[in-house]
This record gives structure tokens, sequence and C-alpha cells, in this order.
């Protein structure tokens, strides 16, 4: 283990010299990359064990960079930020990011988060083989589009699906018309405000007689939607 | 009219236009009954049973005569003379009534003309002489006079046969009911604007008020020009979030590489005091930053467990041998409200801060009362006076001045907890703690699904 080899993706020199020498210090091999770019040269090469990733890089953003390594293989990926407030939504979830530290962090913090990280790396990668959930009474899995209610499965239609997928991924959190047309629309989305409350009527609708009296989609002020359960991942 | 509610406009209107259908009504019935029934028409019967009576009274009589029929309306005269005579003009009447009072005064020469209007007489006086309002019976008597009678009209009417006054009346009330109903669309776009700006919601982006088409120029100006307003200020805001965005980014960047090579000190107390310091001026950041954003309208909704963030916030504290204790009532177990994250945990990292500043120990307490929860953090401090606690929770003041920068910080610890506290529609209250500090007392609303 302490053969491993850190990718390191920061902008800025310092950070990337002083993390890079007191990983070196530690017996890793560190591979540094300024960029998107350099990072994609050095994957070329060599295949690291861990990737720490700045959120906010010139060029394409750490998010994004995020987003394409999960959906190419199972590197893990520790994520560093300056943001404190955007950091939850980065791990998890959303992103996939394995874990994360918040500028400024200490050494020993780092070293930690590195050790931690590289041990759970090294059991199967179970993260992209699953993406089944339990809330409420309902278990819902994303990648077969099935959802479970106690006895029987739950017929929805495709769009339905989208929408409680979206909720699903983004539980307790208030989600605007717009939030919620980008996430299941993509980018090009038309402004079709009535139709997501359409949809969120039939959705709630369907739920609600499998799970009478649940509340699980509640609508709060200025026109936002709130999925109210805990949603817990099962195995 | 600047305090009719709409219940009052629309009573106005309402009798403003029973009033304009009631004076059209009466118009209607003057028009077809009012003045021809009797007044100045007087019944041709009439006329004619008076001049047989005084051809055929003694001549002594005659004035007895006209003395009993005389009335205000009605004034009969005789006088000596030729009825046809003096080029008189016969009134204009209707056919109808001309034949009638002919046919009833048959065996007597008669002319009806209207009574003489005196030259340059205004417009009451001309009306006056209308056939309508005045006539002059000029009857030929076998007795070889004439019979004048002057009739009346009680009611000066116009030719039409309506009262004076009825059509300025009849356009006054329709003029009313027309200019409440065009104040009413004039003022629906001030309205309109004072509810957007009630509405305005700094945080997202700014919702143009729409083109009052049919408006006024000033008031379509003025429109527009709360629409630049709201522009500008949502670019304003913007502007000064992604500056203070920046601000911290690069902070925390040079904060980063500090931290690091604040290792290559050699271990002892002055590595520790620089690493505090870091940490601090990171706080102190992040307070900064939260609390504009919460001023913004810009801190995120979603549901928060608050006994959660005090959980691990107080072991955390537990874990460094920190004098902390907490206690959740049953029901405040995995309560629910709608607020921030990051936010909540500053305000409990900050309470507890506070309280082990000043104090020995802090004891944490959440439950539920009604519709909020309600957080309370004690010290056995020196606690606040009374006169003290509401200037407290403004920003940079502190109360005890003389203490340093390491016990007193910047004094914007609970502005920043009352800022966000209230952001999230809550109230921070001081009192004094049991254990005999200080308590901070915060309310949250909970949440209820429904």
């Amino acid at each position: 283990m302490s053969a491993a080899t850190i990718l390191i993706v920061e902008d800025d020199p310092d950070i990337r010299r002083l993390v890079g020498d007191l990983l070196g210090r530690e017996g890793f091999a560190v591979e540094p990359a300024e960029d998107a770019a350099a990072m994609d040269a050095a994957l070329a090469r060599t295949r690291p064990d861990l990737i720490i990733l700045d959120l906010m890089l010139p060029g394409e953003d750490g998010l994004s960079i995020c987003r394409r390594l999960r959906a190419q293989d199972a590197i893990p990926i520790l994520m560093l930020s300056a943001k404190s407030d955007e950091i939850d939504r980065v791990v998890g979830l959303e992103m996939g990011a394995d874990d994360y530290l918040v500028k400024p962090f200490g050494p020993r913090e780092l070293l930690a988060r590195v050790r931690a990280v590289l041990r759970r790396g090294q059991a199967p990668a179970s993260r992209t083989a699953n993406r089944r959930f339990v809330f409420d009474i309902f278990v819902i899995d994303l990648d077969a589009r099935q959802l479970t209610g106690p006895s029987v499965a739950i017929t929805l239609t495709s769009a339905e699906f989208d929408l409680l997928a979206c909720f699903v991924q983004r539980p307790r959190r208030v989600l605007s018309r717009d939030q919620i047309l980008d996430w299941i629309h993509g980018r090009s989305a038309e402004p079709f405000d009535r139709t997501v409350d359409m949809l969120i009527s039939r959705l709630r609708k369907k739920l609600e007689t499998a799970s009478p009296g649940s509340g699980l989609i509640t609508t709060v002020r200025n026109g936002g939607y709130l999925f109210t359960p805990h949603v817990k991942p099962v195995s | 009219m600047p305090r009719l509610t709409l219940a009052a406009r629309i009573g106005l209107i309402m009798v403003i236009g029973l009033i304009s259908v009631w004076i059209a009504g009466v118009a209607l019935y003057f028009r077809t009954h009012g003045s021809d029934a009797e007044g100045v028409h007087p019944a041709p019967e009439r006329l004619a049973a008076l001049a047989t009576l005084i051809e055929t009274a003694p001549p002594e009589q005659r004035a007895q005569l006209l003395a009993a029929v005389n009335t205000d309306l009605f004034a009969a005269r005789i006088e000596i003379g030729d009825a046809g005579g003096g080029g008189r003009v016969p009134a204009p009447l209707d056919a109808r009534l001309r034949d009638a009072y002919a046919t009833a005064l048959s065996g007597h020469a008669t002319i009806i003309t209207t009574p003489p209007v005196p030259t340059g007489a205004r417009f009451l006086a001309k009306l006056a002489a209308n056939p309508r309002n005045a006539l002059e019976f000029h009857i030929g008597l076998r007795t070889g006079q004439v019979l004048v009678v002057d009739t009346r009209n009680p009611v000066l009417v116009t030719p039409d046969g309506l009262p004076v006054g009825f059509g300025a009346g009849l356009f006054g009330t329709f003029v009313a009911l027309a200019a409440l109903v065009i104040m009413q669309r004039e003022t629906r776009p001030l309205a309109r604007l004072a509810a957007a700006v009630d509405r305005i919601d700094l945080s997202g982006d700014p919702i143009p008020l729409p083109e009052a088409r049919r408006s006024a120029p000033e008031i379509k100006a003025l429109g527009r020009a709360f629409n630049r307003l709201q522009e500008r200020l949502a670019a304003l805001i913007k502007a000064r979030m992604a500056m203070l965005g920046g601000i911290s980014h690069d902070v925390r960047t040079f904060a980063t590489r500090l931290r690091l090579r604040v290792d290559q000190i050699p271990e002892g107390e002055e590595r520790d005091r620089a690493v505090a310091d870091i940490a601090d001026m990171i706080r102190l950041l992040d307070d900064a930053l939260l609390a504009s954003r919460a001023g913004a309208g810009e801190l995120g909704q979603e549901l928060v467990e608050l006994d959660e963030i005090l959980r691990s916030d107080v072991s955390d504290r537990q874990a460094h041998g920190a004098p902390v204790s907490l206690a959740v009532t049953p029901e405040a177990e995995g309560a629910s409200l709608l607020g921030d994250r990051l936010a909540l945990r500053r305000i409990v990292a900050n309470l507890i801060d506070n309280a082990l500043k000043y104090g020995h120990r802090a004891e944490a307490a959440l439950g539920i009362e009604a519709a909020s929860l309600v957080l309370t953090i004690d010290d056995d401090g020196p606690g606040i006076p009374p006169g003290q606690r509401e200037i407290l929770l403004e920003p940079f003041i502190r109360l005890e001045t003389s203490r340093n920068r390491r016990t007193g910080g910047a004094g914007l610890g609970l502005a920043v907890v009352r800022n966000l506290v209230e952001a999230q529609g809550g109230t921070v209250t001081i009192t004094e703690a049991p254990i005999g500090g200080a308590r901070m007392l915060v309310r949250l609303p909970l949440f209820r699904v429904g």
C-alpha cells in the first residue's frame, strides 16, 4: 500500500508542490497535474490508486472531471474544495466522489483521508454496481428502473420514474421547478412549468395510493418541492 | 381616494349606478305622463265651462267667480278687447291638443299663445316661455270681452318635457361612474407594483413586472423604472456574492499553503498558535460569508434534523475534552426544520463557542414547544445584564472590550447567529441560565409534513 500512486489535480502550484512533498515523504508515488488536460495525459501513462481533485480548476472544472471519471472507472476520488457550502453535494449521490476535504486542511487530516479512501478503494468497488435505495415503504432501483412497494411493483411512466429518481438522489432538499426540469430534461430544458406540476401530482397520487398518508412530496413556499423521507442505499 | 377599499369601490359603483338608473326612470316617467297630465294644459272642458260661466254670470259676480277659480298655476282675468288681436302668434302645440281645445271652445274665438318674453331674458326665463311651461289662452266671450287664462307648470321643464337639471344630473352620475371605473383601472398597475416590490426575491433572477400596456405613460415609466432597479439590485447582489466567493476562494488557497507550510515549523506552542490563527481566520471569513448570504436570501433550504447537528458538534467537542453536555427531549429526536445545514451548524458552533468562552461549561438542550424547535445553550459564566442583552446581538459588540483576541474574537459571533436564525424564520433571545450564567434561547420553526 505504501507504493500507491496518487494523482494530484490542483491548479495552485504551491499547494500542488506542498501536497506532493507531503505525500512523497509518506512514501506515496505522486503524479502532479495542473488541469484536466494534464490529468488525462497522466492517466494515459499510469493508473493511479487515488486522485486528489480540486473542485475549482481552470478549463474543465472538478465537478465535470469527477462525473467523467465516475462514468469510466472506479478510481477513488478525494475532492478538495475552497467552498465549504457546496461540498456536501459533491460527495456521494450526486457526483460520486469518495471523500472530500475543505481548504485549508492540515497535513495530518489529508493523510488520514487519503489512507481511509485507499483502504476502502481496495475493497471491490460496489458503488457502481448498485444503485438501489429504500425510502418510506418503497425500494427503488435506479438501474433496473423499478419501484417496488411492500408487496408489488408499482408501474410508473418513464417521465414519472425520472422525476422520482431525481427526488431520490436529492432527498430532503427544496427543489425549484427549474432545477427539477434541468435534471430530468438535461440542459436543453424548455420551460414546461405546468408539465412538472402535473407530473408531480400524478407521481404523488401513485405514491399516496401505495402508502396512504405518507406525504412524501411536499410543496413549500415559492413554488419548490421537497421529497421528505430519508433515503438509504441498500445492497 | 387613497383609502377606498375594493369593497367600498364596488359599493360606490353600485350606488352611482342605481342613482343613474333611478334618474333615468324618473325621466322616462316625466316624458310619458308628467307635464301633460294637467298643469300647463288645463282640460278643454274646464276652460269651456269657465267661459260659459263668466258669460252667464251677472257682471258683478264675475270678479268673485275668477277669484274662486284662480290658483298660482291657473290665473284667469278678463280683458277688454279682441281675442285674435294684438298680432298674437299661436303657440306650437300638439295637433291632438289643439283639436281638443278647438272642439271644446268651438263657440269662442280662441287663440293659444305663449306669454311674452322680456327681451334679453336669460335662459331660465326663456325656458319659462316654453309651451310646456306656460300658456296663455285668449278666449273671446260673447260679452265682447276676452277671458285671458295664464297657466304655468309647477316645475320648469325643458322642451323634452324633463325637469330642468335632469340631464345634468344624469350626465354627472355617468361621469362619476366612468371616473370610478377608470380610476380603478389606472390604480391597478400601482397595486401590482407594490405587490412586486414586496415579492422581490434577491436570491433568484428578477421577475420583470409585466408592461401595463393600456396604462398612463407615467405608470408605464414607473413600471420600467422598477424593472431597471430590480435588475440593478440583482446585478449588485450577484456581483457582491461573486466577489465574496472569490475572496473566500483565494483566502482559502493562501490559508491552505500557509497551513501546509506551518508544519515545517518545529513542533511546539508557536506552531499550535499558528494553526489556531489560521482556523480562526477561516471561521471569521465563513461567518462573514454566511451572514452576507443570509442577508441576500441565499441560504439553502433542506430538511435538517437539528438534534443530529447538535450531537455531532457536541460529541466532537467532548472527544477533545470540552465540558459540554446535551439533552434532547424525546419528541425533538429526529425533528426536522427547513433550513440551511451549514448555517445551522454555524449557529450551534458559535453559541457553544461563546458559552465555553465566557463560562466553564456549556449545557445544550433541544425541545419542542408548539410549532417551534427550542434550542437553549446555557453557561455558568457571569451572565449578561438585562440592559445589554439586545445590544449584544448587534455586530462588533462585545461585553468585555478589554478581552484579548484569543477569547474575544471580533464580536461577530452572536450577530451572525442572530442573522442566520432570523433568515430562517427564527428568533434569538438572551436570558439567565439556571446554572448561573447566560442562556441563549433560539426558536426555529418546526417542519411538519402537510
